[in-house]
């Protein structure tokens, strides 16, 4: 009987495995089309990325292309990411670089848990950790960088134990000292009384005096914090196919 | 307009000249705009600053009558030297502030009669409920020591009060700012104005209790206040049969003190009372003075019992006339550490579930 029952029960779960894995429906998650890595390069970077997309559960991808058709770099990455059927889940979570040669712009589109992952200190963080290879044309080293920073990032969006912990002890034992210090205070009820305000003779208060003599003045002035100028600001927007994207870039 | 009487700027202490654009007095160090007749005013105040003055006027207790005093019997305790009276009805005892037996009996000598006595109202079987309740919901308590107490040693007390009455005339000065911000494409700006505030009157108090026994720690004492004076009879010995009486041993004089620090910290807070408006109010100078000020001396019941544990002495009081129950109680060490423990543990358990929440609920 219990043989049946797991003969029965193994090809659904291949079926569900073999679904899990299909979520990721494109493969090749280095898309070289500007033909800027060797072979070898290239199989190293699928593999790093492979390895980090499905740990984490999110593509993280990397297109280089000539030209980007007439079409901005946002939209080609948007469009890129959206008709290839990249994204884990229902939300599509992903990361994908764009490199394009003809004008030498870069953009990074996300989607779904990738735009909280990757949000504008993200993005500045990846320009910083791969503009200078890229701009040197040491491709495989900036991609590299691109990688392992998006994985870091996304380890970012994962609880973080140990500052809760430390947090939730700091809380924990201010409100602990609060409770036993009012259960110590339960114990004292002896108190020296400072005033003697239960024993004035009611309505003997009797103020001859009031007076309030302005004396002077003083104006100090303290410039205005300037506007922040970060150009990557968050909100994302809707690429072509409807779907919700996240990103930006620039030149290199 | 050559040579003006020159003023000190009453913010930075710099000579002051006159700004013919603002048509005011201005400080060229701090750049403080001044209005000339209240910098007159507030330099004419200053110069008042005087000190306090606590007068008191002997008091005039009435003396005892012939043969009152022949039937009060004074008890000194060998032990703790406390002194205690009673009428002849008082048999074997034990000191009620050190708790050993009492041999040594006296004549009443020498001692002011009291002017006024509150009867006891309440009796010792609800004294012995008030400590009962005294012990309840205390968490840190330790558990022996309510066993181990002499519950039946909690005795009734006339205590020694001189009770102080007095005028108090203030004359107070506050400096005050008061701050206004607004702001430009380009600036913030804080205008702070300074004001001198003058108050000055009078408040009247009647019958500040201060004990008159060196037995009695004050705190403790004016931990059962307040004393309703209301019911407070003219003295007579009949109210002391059956309670113990001690005598004072801290003069008038000596207790006034006390009773002034009450009455000057209740006027300042009365007149301080009378500012409002301001962003910040900080008490410059002034003096207060005491007129009419007059003492008398009464008895105030209170129910007390003293006990030992741990080598620790613990003195509980009530108020024999309200039912008003003090006394600090020891805490047991080991009940706070597993508290403190316990509730470490609960409390941060409850604050790492909040965190993974609020992380749960913002999407990771």
């Amino acid at each position: 009987m219990k043989k049946k029952i797991f003969c029965l029960l193994l090809p659904l779960l291949l079926l569900y495995c073999l679904a899990m894995t299909a979520a990721a429906e494109n493969p090749n998650r280095v898309v070289d089309m500007a033909d800027l890595l060797t072979d070898s390069e290239e199989q190293a970077l699928n593999a790093q990325l492979r390895e980090i997309s499905e740990r984490q559960q999110m593509d993280v991808v990397v297109v280089t292309v000539d030209s980007t058709d007439g079409k901005t770099p946002m939209e080609y990455a948007d469009d890129y990411f959206d008709y290839n059927g990249y994204g884990y889940g229902e939300s599509r979570d992903g990361v994908l670089l764009l490199i394009s040669m003809e004008k030498r712009d870069w953009w990074v589109t996300t989607t779904g848990r990738g735009e909280k992952a990757v949000d504008g200190a993200g993005l500045d963080e990846i320009e910083e950790d791969m503009l200078s290879d890229l701009s040197a044309g040491r491709y495989a080293d900036a991609f590299r960088a691109y990688a392992e920073r998006c994985d870091r990032l996304i380890d970012g969006l994962g609880f973080n134990w140990p500052l809760s912990i430390l947090i939730s002890l700091a809380v924990g034992l201010i409100a602990a000292l609060i409770a036993t210090g009012s259960m110590k205070k339960q114990l004292r009820s002896v108190a020296p009384q400072p005033y003697a305000g239960n024993y004035t003779r009611p309505g003997s208060m009797n103020l001859t005096k009031s007076s309030d003599l302005f004396l002077y003045r003083h104006v100090t002035r303290t410039a205005r914090p300037k506007e922040s100028s970060s150009g990557r600001s968050g909100g994302g927007h809707y690429s072509s196919s409807g779907s919700h994207h996240g990103g930006g870039g620039g030149k290199f | 307009m050559a040579d003006l009487q020159s003023f000190k700027c009453p913010n930075c202490g710099g000579a002051v000249q006159f700004d013919s654009g603002l048509q005011k007095l201005k400080c060229p160090y701090c750049d403080s705009e001044l209005v000339i007749s209240d910098v007159l005013d507030y330099e004419t105040s200053c110069k008042k600053d005087g000190q306090d003055r606590f007068d008191w006027e002997k008091n005039a207790a009435p003396d005892w009558t012939p043969g009152e005093a022949d039937r009060l019997h004074s008890y000194v305790c060998q032990s703790c030297g406390g002194e205690i009276v009673g009428d002849e009805t008082v048999a074997a005892m034990t000191c009620p502030f050190c708790d050993n037996p009492v041999v040594m009996t006296q004549k009443v000598t020498g001692t002011l009669r009291p002017e006024y006595v509150i009867p006891f109202k309440l009796d010792k079987a609800a004294a012995k409920e008030a400590l009962r309740r005294h012990y309840e919901k205390k968490r840190l308590l330790p558990k022996v020591f309510k066993e181990e107490n002499h519950i039946d040693e909690i005795r009734g007390v006339y205590v020694p009060f001189w009770l102080f009455d007095a005028d108090a005339d203030a004359d107070l000065r506050y400096r005050a700012t008061r701050v206004r911000s607004w702001s430009d494409s380009n600036y913030i700006y804080t205008e702070t104005q300074y004001y001198a505030l003058l108050r000055a009157g009078n408040i009247g108090f009647d019958k500040v209790p201060a004990d008159g026994s060196t037995k009695m720690p004050d705190d403790l004492m004016e931990s059962i206040e307040p004393f309703d004076y209301s019911e407070a009879v003219d003295f007579n010995t009949a109210y002391l049969a059956g309670y113990l009486a001690n005598k004072y041993d801290v003069t008038a004089e000596q207790s006034a003190e006390r009773a002034n620090n009450r009455i000057r910290r209740s006027t300042e807070k009365a007149f301080a009372s009378t500012i409002s408006g301001y962003s910040s109010v900080v008490p410059e100078g002034g003096n207060i003075q005491l007129a009419n000020g007059k003492s008398h001396y009464a008895l105030l019941p209170v129910w007390l019992l003293n006990t030992t544990w741990n080598g620790q002495k613990y003195t509980f009081a009530m108020n024999g006339q309200t039912g008003k129950f003090v006394g600090n109680l020891p805490m047991d060490k080991g009940a706070y550490t597993r508290w403190l423990l316990g509730l470490l543990g609960v409390f941060s358990a409850a604050a790492l579930a909040v965190c993974w929440l609020w992380w749960m609920l913002t999407g990771g």
